[in-house]
């Protein structure tokens, strides 16, 4: 339900815990379902229910007196009435951003970050981001439980950090993001989705725009919302008639998604004005050239090659330096490569299927097939989804 | 609210050349930290503690009291001293966590619980 952010959000922020406001939400939701007519702003008339409901609840919980002193008796007074939402002007403060600051905050572990951002402010099931994150359902529910409970005990702040804490923050935010989308986006062929009926992209893709639409003047969050977008306009060419996987390269244009590559460009234009370059800028910036073949019907190489000589200078990693000498290899041939294949660290890479999967497509270039059907083989022998076994399946007997 | 900083540090960088100068330092750190405390008007309390080699455990399973010298967990980083701050959140608890000279080590930030009605 669209609401559900923005209303979990303040409720968060006044009751100053997360689950009493997924639980008061909750609650809410069903008695408006079940009214004979919806009210005419569904949002405010949620967000007075279920304070109430909260509010009922710290009462019996501690008494009268302190739940007046922890709340203000200003709040109580203010929705005293039902009728009073229709006064109050916007009575419901957009606190979605304080909500995601506090979800990525670096007291909380990084691999619970995100799954707590998608799970109170998307209201993703926890049977989803449990598979998205490959651990049982079990185990992320007890990880966001200890993570709920800590930002109830630590003393974290249900407030924006400081200005001054912003760059690291957001930093946080950011790479909480990143992960969720890496996380939704390695699943190529939908099996996540399927199974669970979510589109965990969507999801995604909704915070990493809300972010830039909250933060317009911070390039890197414009950034990454390009960098989703771009990614998000190639699901419908993701995929060939047999569910194999089809690599960006040979990707039918007329399948890809023109309205969100212009909505790309125009975050990226917009941070670019910021003039404050960044991982998730360059990064969106291969995609968006990439994304001109739709235009050019040719990919330029050598600006795909420049701009990962910039990201690994940014952020040095194997699978950047991996990525860039495919480009390398586009512009100077299949030996130069295999070359710079040759000096990433193979044992970082050995169950990396990526790896080998470039290295079989540069040396059947190279004309070495045998040492291609290696290299596949040893790819498809690290037990890739269905869509990626397909397609490997599909190279191997092409060779 | 109140936090317990707690200060784990492996004493070996405290020994052999250069050691004592490094202790001097780390006082003069802390010194200077009790003053920016003191400025910034936050109540605290805080103490060195002397050295793991001088610790005792008792030790208790199920009734049977032990005695055993030395510290409870023998790790590399031992705990030589705390400070307890009564700051807003943990952000600021943090952000003076940070200053605690500690050479080799790590500061265990952790709220203190409060006796009586909740906050």
């Amino acid at each position: 339900m669209a609401a559900r952010p923005r209303v979990v959000a303040a409720l968060a922020a006044q009751l100053r815990d997360l689950d009493a406001a997924e639980e008061a939400f909750a609650e809410a939701a069903e008695r408006c379902l079940a009214l004979a007519e919806l009210p005419r702003d569904v949002a405010a008339w949620l967000f007075v229910a279920a304070k109430r409901r909260a509010l009922d609840g710290i009462r019996k919980a501690r008494g009268e007196a302190r739940a007046l002193d922890a709340l203000g008796s200003d709040a109580l007074a203010e929705i005293s009435d039902m009728a009073d939402i229709l006064q109050l002007p916007d009575p419901i403060p957009d606190e979605r951003l304080r909500l995601l600051f506090i979800c990525c905050h670096p007291a909380l572990g990084a691999e619970v970050r995100a799954g707590l951002a998608l799970k109170v402010i998307c209201g993703l099931p926890v049977s989803a981001i449990a598979r998205l994150f490959v651990v049982s359902e079990q185990a992320m529910f007890q990880r966001l439980t200890r993570a709920k409970a800590k930002v109830r005990e630590a003393g974290i702040a249900f407030e924006l950090p400081a200005r001054k804490a912003w760059p690291e923050r957001l930093g946080a935010v950011l790479l909480t993001l990143e992960l969720a989308f890496t996380a939704a986006y390695a699943d190529a062929g939908g099996e996540l989705a399927a199974d669970v009926g979510e589109d965990l992209g969507a999801e995604v893709e909704r915070l990493a725009l809300l972010v830039a639409e909250l933060l317009p003047e911070e390039p890197e969050a414009l950034g990454l919302a390009a960098l989703v977008l771009l990614a998000r306009s190639r699901a419908g060419a993701r995929l060939d008639a047999r569910g194999a996987m089809v690599p960006l390269s040979r990707q039918d244009v007329y399948r890809w998604d023109y309205a969100r590559i212009a909505q790309a460009r125009a975050l990226m234009e917009a941070a670019a004005r910021a003039g404050r370059s960044g991982p998730c800028q360059v990064m969106a910036a291969i995609q968006l050239t990439h994304a001109r073949r739709g235009f050019d019907g040719v990919v330029d190489w050598s600006a795909v090659l420049r701009l990962y000589d910039v990201l690994l200078a940014l952020r040095p990693s194997p699978m950047v330096a991996l990525s860039r000498a495919l480009a390398l290899a586009q512009t100077r041939g299949a030996e130069a490569g295999l070359d710079a294949l040759d000096e990433l660290p193979a044992e970082r890479l050995a169950l990396a299927r990526p790896f080998h999967a470039a290295r079989a497509d540069l040396l059947a270039k190279a004309g070495q097939g045998n040492a291609a059907r290696e290299a596949l083989d040893k790819a498809l022998a690290l037990d890739p989804p269905r869509a990626e076994r397909l397609w490997l399946e599909a190279r191997r007997a092409a060779l | 609210m109140q936090f317990m900083l707690m200060i784990n540090e492996d004493e070996s960088a405290y020994a052999g050349e250069g050691g004592a100068a490094l202790m001097e330092q780390v006082l003069a750190g802390h010194m200077k930290l009790a003053e920016d405390l003191v400025a910034a008007g936050i109540p605290f309390s805080g103490e060195r503690l002397k050295p793991a080699s001088t610790a005792t455990t008792v030790r208790s399973d199920n009734g049977t009291v032990t005695l055993h010298d030395g510290p409870f967990a023998e790790t590399h980083e031992e705990l030589g001293g705390f400070y307890i701050i009564d700051v807003p959140g943990l952000d600021e608890a943090l952000e003076w966590a940070k200053r605690i000279p500690v050479p080799k080590g790590g500061i265990e930030v952790r709220p203190v619980w409060q006796m009586g009605p909740q906050g």
